[in-house]
């Protein structure tokens, strides 16, 4: 089993780790996004001392980052929140922003790489405006890529604020056009609850967020944020999952969504590499959204590899030119723009505008 | 946003702010926007006075120390200009009015 | 064991298989690549760097290699992975070693959030950090150069880290990058320094790298307290001209051209401050190198 599974399930182990081990699975850890969970998980249990200082350091730079993004999602949120009241339309959060704002343990560790939100479809010509109004920029430029995403995604084009940086996803749906499942959007918002106090600050409701999350991994192109991924449906089910009702309650939404073949993903491959504490019972029930049986051989596969470490000479053969896309958004936090132009004098730095053809 | 003059203004928490005041400028940390910011003259001295005045302190009793000048037009000047900088530093998060 | 005392060969199989374990000051960068020319190239620059062993932590895994892609054989291309990532695009095969340099920087950069990150080349007298912050275009590196040449140690060209706990300068000693017209202006200025091949039409133009100063290496530990933070500006044929600069404006400069500061809150702040605190701010226009250093070398030997 990988290191960084392990180390997910039992972090209290690393304390025994060689100075090599501690390199592997650090590098292990940055592949998939999740060596600030791991560092908090490690200073949560005050184990951090105990970890040699040249790792220590990363571990520490780790939690440096992920605090500092978990207080720009705040701010970001905070300001969101204004702008959409302007044009009457309620902010519903959905991933990393939805989890932080409403405390769950599927925000910790977590590096924010930006904000989604979802908007009904027919208000977003009012979103985009005020967006726009209050200094957000669309980042795909071309004819072309406009036509597209508006034509065929579930989001518009990302849009980034011109001073913060900072990038935002407007969804009206959470599967595109041309998926062939098709969850109503309209159900998601009508089910979705308020978060921190506020009526009009929402997230969506358990079921939902982890139907969201399922669908979300198994229908991203990145096969290799795989894991961040599965990690959070993990959290997200280990926590929704002592409410009374939850386990009944998840197939049969999943049906009503259109969203059973995904569920029955998440939770076959959470049980499978992350020990997910699932009831025979509700595996039963997802299985009626299983896949043909060839089908099912092939994901295995697939996700096997995704989330197995892979070396650098086997990057090549595997990598999408749409992976390098998501590392660059990774590094979300404001730079100020002198910095940005240092990197960008490099001009070897992907463009997120640069789309795959 | 106009404030009357006599409204009392307070620099926001010291929990929130950090700041470094080297001769005639100030630098000033928000905790609560992450952002720093430089104050020139004016600036600086406005808001080493707010943070001096526990209580708060009026836009007239700050532009009142501002000068030597008795009471005159000057001074309507100085109220005016420091009134700018509260409400800058209002829109900054560095500073409330109490409008308690 | 230094990079020099490895046989060409033993340099190639580590780089070939599993990777170089090169120390520059704080970091360990572990180096991978089949090609002959980042071979050469680290044999040349960094023969007086230190080596760690296999049972020991690198901060980063990195590999310099040929895309697997159709276009290897119509246009040869480097490409430079970091923890398996791709942070850049390919660049033509020539510019492999220039693409490592860069990708070690962006790696520091990226990650080393135990320091402070300003992008400002720095060097050290007397136990004191001169820190010169500066924009792409500003002259910084040749500045660098200079003063490396005339009795200042070098710390770094490209990213100045001083460490949140002690508020110094931790050295990140490497190879000082030079650009178009600087390369030749350093030959001449110190025609003894090792200057490296230089590597046409990239994005920056020419590019050649000055190795660092073998006691710069060896010094590669030792700290530097707070001295001078200097805002350089090349404009050529003017006369050395040094203008006191307040410590407000000073901090608002580092802070501009700082990777990392938001991120660290007030603990940014206050280190940044203390730093600035005891720092002379200057700013500082020249045409001529010589003259420069002078500038500079009178700074140092005042209080």
């Amino acid at each position: 089993m990988p290191m960084i599974t392990a180390a997910l399930e039992t972090p209290q182990e690393l304390v025994a780790c060689t100075l090599p081990q501690w390199e592997e699975l650090i590098h292990q850890a940055r592949r998939a996004n999740l060596l600030s969970r791991i560092a908090l998980d490690l200073a949560e249990l005050g184990l951090l001392p105990r970890v040699p200082l040249a790792p220590r350091a990363h571990l520490e730079a780790a939690l440096v980052m992920a605090a500092a993004q978990m207080e720009a999602v705040k701010r970001e949120v905070g300001v969101l929140r204004t702008v959409l009241s302007t044009v009457g339309v309620d902010l519903v959060l959905l991933k990393g922003a939805a989890y932080l704002i409403a405390g769950l343990p599927a925000a910790r560790g977590r590096v924010f790489s930006d904000v989604d939100i979802l908007v009904p479809s027919g208000k977003l010509p009012d979103v985009e405006n005020a967006l726009m109004l209050h200094g957000w920029s669309t980042t795909y430029h071309s004819a072309y890529d406009q036509r597209y995403y508006r034509k065929w995604m579930h989001e518009l084009p990302p849009l980034r604020h011109n001073t913060r940086r900072t990038v935002l996803d407007v969804h009206h749906a959470i599967l595109p056009v041309t998926a062939r499942l098709k969850p109503d959007s309209a159900k998601l918002l009508a089910a979705s609850r308020p978060v921190g106090g506020e009526d009009r600050l929402r997230v969506l409701c358990p079921v939902d967020m982890i139907l969201h999350s399922a669908t979300h991994l198994f229908h991203n192109d990145d096969l290799r944020q795989g894991l961040r991924d599965l990690a959070d449906l993990d959290s997200l089910l280990r926590h929704f999952g002592q409410e009374p009702g939850f386990w009944e309650e998840l197939p049969r939404r999943a049906a009503e969504l259109d969203l059973a073949r995904p569920l029955c993903y998440g939770l076959r491959y959470a049980t499978r590499f992350l020990g997910t504490p699932v009831p025979s019972e509700a595996r039963a029930s997802a299985d009626i959204g299983r896949p043909p049986r060839i089908v099912g051989r092939l994901m295995d596969l697939l996700y096997d590899r995704a989330l197995r470490p892979v070396s650098p000479s086997d990057a090549g053969a595997l990598t999408p030119l749409s992976r390098h896309a998501l590392y660059v958004r990774a590094h979300w936090l404001r730079m100020p723009p002198l910095l940005l132009a240092w990197h960008l004098s490099v001009k070897a730095l992907r463009r997120e505008e640069e789309t795959t053809t | 946003m106009v404030f009357s003059p006599k409204v009392r203004w307070r620099a926001v928490s010291a929990d929130v702010l950090a700041w470094r005041d080297w001769d005639c400028e100030v630098v000033v940390f928000n905790q609560a926007t992450g952002s720093t910011h430089l104050l020139g003259e004016l600036g600086g001295e406005v808001f080493r006075r707010l943070v001096g005045a526990e209580g708060g302190a009026s836009v007239d009793a700050l532009a009142a120390g501002l000068t030597d000048e008795p009471t005159g037009a000057d001074n309507a000047d100085w109220s005016a200009a420091v009134a700018g900088v509260l409400s800058d530093f209002a829109r900054l998060g560095l500073a409330e009015p109490d409008v308690s | 064991m230094i990079v020099a005392e490895l046989s060409n060969r033993e340099l190639e199989q580590r780089l070939n298989g599993p990777g170089l374990r090169l120390r520059t000051g704080p970091v360990v960068a572990r180096i991978q690549s089949p090609l002959p020319s980042i071979a050469r190239a680290i044999a040349l620059q960094y023969a007086d760097y230190a080596t760690e062993d296999e049972a020991s932590f690198s901060d980063f895994r990195v590999r310099v290699g040929r895309p697997r892609n159709l276009r290897r054989w119509l246009r040869p291309q480097a490409q430079f992975f970091v923890d398996g990532n791709l942070p850049f695009t390919p660049l033509p095969l020539d510019q492999a070693f220039p693409m490592l340099e860069w990708g070690l920087n962006w790696c520091v950069s990226a990650h080393c959030h135990q320091f402070l990150i300003f992008h400002a080349a720095v060097v050290e007298k007397t136990g004191r950090a001169l820190i010169l912050p500066a924009p792409p275009g500003s002259g910084k590196s040749t500045l660098c150069a200079g003063l490396v040449n005339r009795g200042w140690r070098l710390l770094s060209d490209e990213l100045t880290l001083i460490d949140l706990a002690s508020c110094e300068v931790v050295p990140l000693p490497r190879p000082v990058s030079l650009k178009n017209a600087s390369i030749d202006v350093i030959r001449a200025f110190a025609p003894a320094v090792t200057i490296g091949p230089t590597v046409r039409d990239t994005t920056k133009g020419s590019v050649a790298h000055m190795r660092a100063p073998s006691e710069s290496v060896r010094r590669g530990m030792e700290t530097a307290r707070p001295g001078w933070i200097v805002l350089p500006r090349y404009e050529a044929g003017s006369a050395a001209r040094l203008t006191s600069l307040s410590k407000g404006r000073g901090l608002m400069h580092m802070a501009d051209n700082a990777f990392n500061y938001s991120a660290h809150g007030r603990r940014g702040f206050e280190c940044l401050a203390q730093f600035v605190d005891q720092s002379s701010c200057y700013e500082f226009a020249y045409g001529d190198l010589e003259e420069a250093a002078a500038v500079f070398n009178d700074l140092a030997a005042g209080p």
